[in-house]
C-alpha cells in the first residue's frame, strides 16, 4: 500500500524529469523520438498503479493529498491511450515541417517540454485528492498549453490562443471561488489545516456540510471547470484553439483536457449530492442538453474541418455532461462514453491533421475525394466522423444508448427528446459534410504523403478498439466503469 | 485593529473604481500595485492566534507577487508596447463609475444576504471581494487593450484572493501558495501573449482579433 503510493510521485518526477531532457537534444527527429519512448516510460508506472487499484482498492501517498480510485485510475487509463497515440502520430506529423526547417531544434524542444508538463499537469489533476492543488493542476494545464496552440506563432493562432488564455483563466478562478465556498461549507468540521480540502475526508462528512454554501461552491466549479471542459455557453474558445493548434495538441485537448476538467467536476458531483440528490442532477441535465442543442447549431455551419470537430467535441461533452445527471446508469455511461469519444476524437484529429497537409487547407468545401487520395487518412476520417455521430456499431452508439435508456428509467422524457432532436441535426448536418469529402471528385491540387507503418497501426487501431467496444465490452472495463460509476454516484448508486 | 481593516476596506474599493475611472494605463497600474500591497497585508489584520506563521507566509507571498513583481511584469510589457491610455472602451469612463457604483450596491445587498462563516469583524470584506470580482469581470468585458483586460483579470483574481482570505480560516499553506504561482505564471504568460499580438497585429486591440468566425 504504502509503497504503490511512490509510483504517484514517480510518475510525476519522472515526466517533469522528460520535459527537461527534451532541450538537450540537438535535433528535432531525435527530440520526438525521444518523446515517443518517454510517453511509453511513463505508461509504465501508470498502468501498475492502476492495475494496484483494481485488485487491491484505492492508493494514496503523501499524507493522502495523493489519492487514487477506479474513478482516477479510469481517468489515468484514458489520459494515457490518448497520450501515447498523440505522440506517435506526432512522429510523422511533422516530417514536412522539419524537411522545410519550420519545426526547427528550438520550436521541437518547446514542444517537447510542454508536451511533458501538460502530461505532469494532468496528471497532477487526476492524483490530486486535495481539492486546492486540483485546482493548482487545472490552472498549469491552461498555462502549459497556450503555447502549444501558438506553436508557430502567425496571426491566427496568437488570436486563439490570447481567447484560449483569457477564457479559460477567468473560467477556472470562477473555479477557484467554488472550491473556497466549497471549502467553507466544512467550516464546522474539526481537523488539522493540512486535512481541510481533502476530498476523502470532506466525502465521509456529508452531515456536517453547509448546504447553501456547497451549493453556491457547485455552481461556481461547473461553470468554472465547465469553461475548460467547452460546455455552452462557455465553449467559445474552444473552436478556435482546436482548430489554430497542431494536430496532435488538437488531439490531447479534445481527446483529454476536456476531460480533465469534468473529471474535477465529477469529484464535487459526489460532494454535493451528500446533501442534495436531485440539484447538481437538474444542473448537469440543463448544461448537457444546452451544450448539445447550441454545439448541433454551430455543426450545421461550419466549412473548416477543424472547427467541425471542435464542436462535435463540445457536443460530445455535453452528452457526457447529460449522462452524469442521469443518475447511476447514466454515470455509468458517460464515463463509457469518455473513453469512446476520447478514442474516436484523437482519431478524427489526427485524420484531420494529415488531410490538411495534402490539401494545403481545412476548408471542406476544397477537401473533396480523400479516400481515393488517401485511403487510410481519408477511410479513417470517415470512419471516425461516422462513428462521432453515432452510428452503429460503433462504440460511441453504444454509449449514447445506454444514456438514452438512462434518461427513460430516470423519467427525463424532454431531455432524451432534446438530446435525440440534437443528435439527429449533427446526425444529418455532418453527414452532409462527410459523403463529398470521402467519395466526392478529388481535387487536383494536393501533395503525396506516404503513410507509415505506426499511422496505419493508429488509425486501424483505434477504429478496431471503437468497433470492438461497440460490440463487446471486456468484463474488466465494466468493473472499472462500474466501480467509478459508483464513486461519482456516491450513496445512491 | 478594527478601524484599520475598515480603512484597508475603504481603499481597495476607492482602488478599484481608479481601475474603472482610469484611461491612463499607467495609473491602473500603480494602482493595482498599491491594491496588491493592501491584499497582503489584510490576512495580517485577522487575527488568528494559532495561525501566525501561516499567515504571514502567505502574506508576505501576496505582497511580493501582487504588489511587486505584476507590476513589474505589467510596467515592462507597458513599455516595450509603448502605449499610454486605453483609448474609448466599450462603455466610457464617467458610465463605468456608474455601472461601478451599481455594483457596489449589488455586492452590499448580497453580502448582507448570505451568511458566511466569517469572524466578525472582517465580515465587511466579503462584500469588497464580491465588488471586485464584478468590476474585475466588466474590465475584462468593456475593455479593447490586450494589457487593460490582464488588469481586469488581476482585480477579479483580487476580489478571489480577498475572498478566500476571509472565509477560510484555514488553508494548506502549499495550496495557497500554488494558487499565487499560478497567477504569476499567467501574468506572465499573458504578457508575452500581448508581446505576440503585438508582433504579429502591430496593436493590442482585442476586439480587432476578428480572423476566427462560426
Amino acid at each position: 500500500m504504502h509503497n504503490a503510493g511512490h509510483l504517484i510521485w514517480i510518475i510525476l518526477v519522472v515526466s517533469v524529469a522528460f520535459g527537461g531532457i527534451c532541450r538537450i537534444f540537438r535535433s528535432p527527429r531525435k527530440i520526438l523520438s525521444f518523446m515517443c519512448a518517454g510517453v511509453l516510460v511513463v505508461t509504465v508506472p501508470v498502468l501498475t498503479l492502476v492495475v494496484y487499484t483494481f485488485y487491491y482498492g484505492a492508493v494514496s501517498s503523501a499524507g493522502q493529498w495523493f489519492y487514487i480510485d477506479s474513478l482516477s485510475a479510469f481517468h489515468l487509463v484514458v489520459m494515457m491511450l490518448v497520450f501515447c497515440m498523440s505522440t506517435f502520430y506526432g512522429y510523422h506529423y511533422f516530417d514536412e515541417k522539419i524537411d522545410e526547417g519550420i519545426f526547427t531544434t528550438r520550436l521541437a524542444r518547446r514542444y517537447g517540454s510542454l508536451w511533458f508538463a501538460s502530461l505532469t499537469a494532468m496528471t497532477l489533476v487526476l492524483v490530486s485528492n486535495n481539492l486546492g492543488i486540483m485546482w493548482v493542476g487545472m490552472e498549469t494545464t491552461t498555462l502549459v498549453t497556450a503555447f502549444l496552440i501558438n506553436l508557430y506563432s502567425n496571426k491566427t493562432a496568437v488570436e486563439a490562443m490570447w481567447k484560449y488564455l483569457i477564457i479559460c483563466s477567468v473560467g477556472i478562478a470562477f473555479a477557484f471561488m467554488g472550491t473556497l465556498l466549497v471549502a467553507a461549507s466544512a467550516y464546522t468540521l474539526e481537523t488539522h489545516v493540512a486535512d481541510v480540502l481533502l476530498w476523502t475526508k470532506l466525502v465521509k462528512v456529508g452531515e456536517v456540510l453547509n448546504p447553501a454554501l456547497l451549493k453556491t461552491g457547485f455552481v461556481f466549479i461547473l461553470v468554472g471547470y465547465g469553461t475548460k471542459a467547452g460546455l455552452a455557453p462557455m465553449h467559445t474558445w474552444l473552436p478556435d484553439a482546436h482548430s489554430q493548434a497542431p494536430a496532435p495538441v488538437s488531439a490531447i485537448f479534445s481527446g483529454f483536457m476536456l476531460n480533465a476538467a469534468l473529471y474535477c467536476i465529477m469529484r464535487y458531483i459526489s460532494l454535493v449530492d451528500l446533501v442534495s440528490e436531485t440539484f447538481s442532477q437538474e444542473l448537469l441535465v440543463l448544461f448537457g442538453i444546452g451544450t448539445i442543442i447550441i454545439s448541433a447549431a454551430f455543426i450545421l455551419s461550419q466549412h473548416d474541418l477543424k472547427r467541425l470537430l471542435a464542436y462535435h467535441s463540445v457536443e460530445h461533452l455535453g452528452i457526457i455532461t447529460l449522462g452524469l445527471g442521469l443518475g447511476p446508469a447514466g454515470i455509468f455511461a458517460a464515463l463509457f462514453h469518455t473513453l469512446n469519444h476520447s478514442v474516436c476524437k484523437s482519431l478524427g484529429f489526427f485524420c484531420a491533421g494529415r488531410l490538411g497537409q495534402i490539401y494545403g487547407t481545412y476548408d471542406m468545401r476544397q477537401i473533396s475525394g480523400s479516400m481515393h487520395l488517401s485511403f487510410l487518412w481519408g477511410g479513417g476520417l470517415m470512419g471516425s466522423l461516422l462513428a462521432l455521430i453515432g452510428l452503429a456499431p460503433f462504440a460511441l452508439f453504444m454509449s449514447e444508448l445506454l444514456i438514452v435508456k438512462a434518461a427513460l428509467e430516470t423519467d427525463t422524457i424532454w431531455a432524451m427528446v432534446l438530446f435525440l432532436a440534437g443528435s439527429s441535426i449533427v446526425f444529418v448536418g455532418a453527414l452532409k459534410h462527410i459523403i463529398p469529402i470521402a467519395w466526392g471528385k478529388p481535387s487536383t491540387d494536393h501533395v503525396c504523403l506516404k503513410s507509415m507503418l505506426t499511422d496505419k497501426v493508429l488509425v486501424l487501431g483505434a477504429l478496431a478498439l471503437l468497433l470492438m467496444l461497440g460490440l463487446w465490452m471486456p468484463d474488466v472495463l465494466h468493473e472499472i466503469l462500474y466501480r467509478a460509476a459508483y464513486i461519482v454516484g456516491g450513496h445512491h448508486n | 485593529m478594527n478601524n484599520w481593516i475598515d480603512l484597508l476596506i475603504i481603499l481597495l474599493i476607492l482602488s478599484n473604481f481608479v481601475m474603472l475611472g482610469s484611461s491612463r494605463l499607467a495609473v491602473c497600474i500603480r494602482t493595482l500595485a498599491i491594491q496588491g500591497i493592501l491584499l497582503g497585508i489584510l490576512p495580517l489584520m485577522i487575527d488568528r492566534q494559532d495561525l501566525v506563521l501561516h499567515t504571514t507566509l502567505v502574506s508576505i507571498g501576496a505582497l511580493i507577487i501582487k504588489g511587486i513583481v505584476f507590476p513589474w511584469l505589467l510596467f515592462k510589457v507597458l513599455r516595450r508596447i509603448g502605449i499610454r491610455r486605453e483609448i474609448e472602451p466599450f462603455v466610457g469612463y464617467v458610465p463605468s463609475l456608474f455601472i461601478g457604483l451599481a455594483g457596489l450596491i449589488v455586492s452590499l445587498y448580497i453580502g448582507s444576504k448570505l451568511d458566511f462563516p466569517a469572524p466578525e469583524s472582517v465580515a465587511d470584506v466579503i462584500p469588497l471581494s464580491l465588488f471586485s470580482i464584478l468590476a474585475g469581470l466588466f474590465l475584462l468585458t468593456t475593455r479593447k487593450k490586450a494589457l487593460s483586460m490582464v488588469m481586469g483579470y488581476l482585480v477579479l483574481e483580487n476580489g478571489i484572493y480577498a475572498f478566500g482570505s476571509v472565509v477560510l480560516n484555514k488553508v494548506p499553506v502549499i495550496v495557497e501558495l500554488g494558487v499565487l504561482l499560478d497567477a504569476l505564471v499567467a501574468v506572465f504568460i499573458m504578457g508575452i501573449a500581448t508581446y505576440h499580438i503585438n508582433r504579429e497585429f502591430d496593436h493590442i486591440d482585442v476586439n480587432r482579433l476578428d480572423n476566427l468566425k462560426g
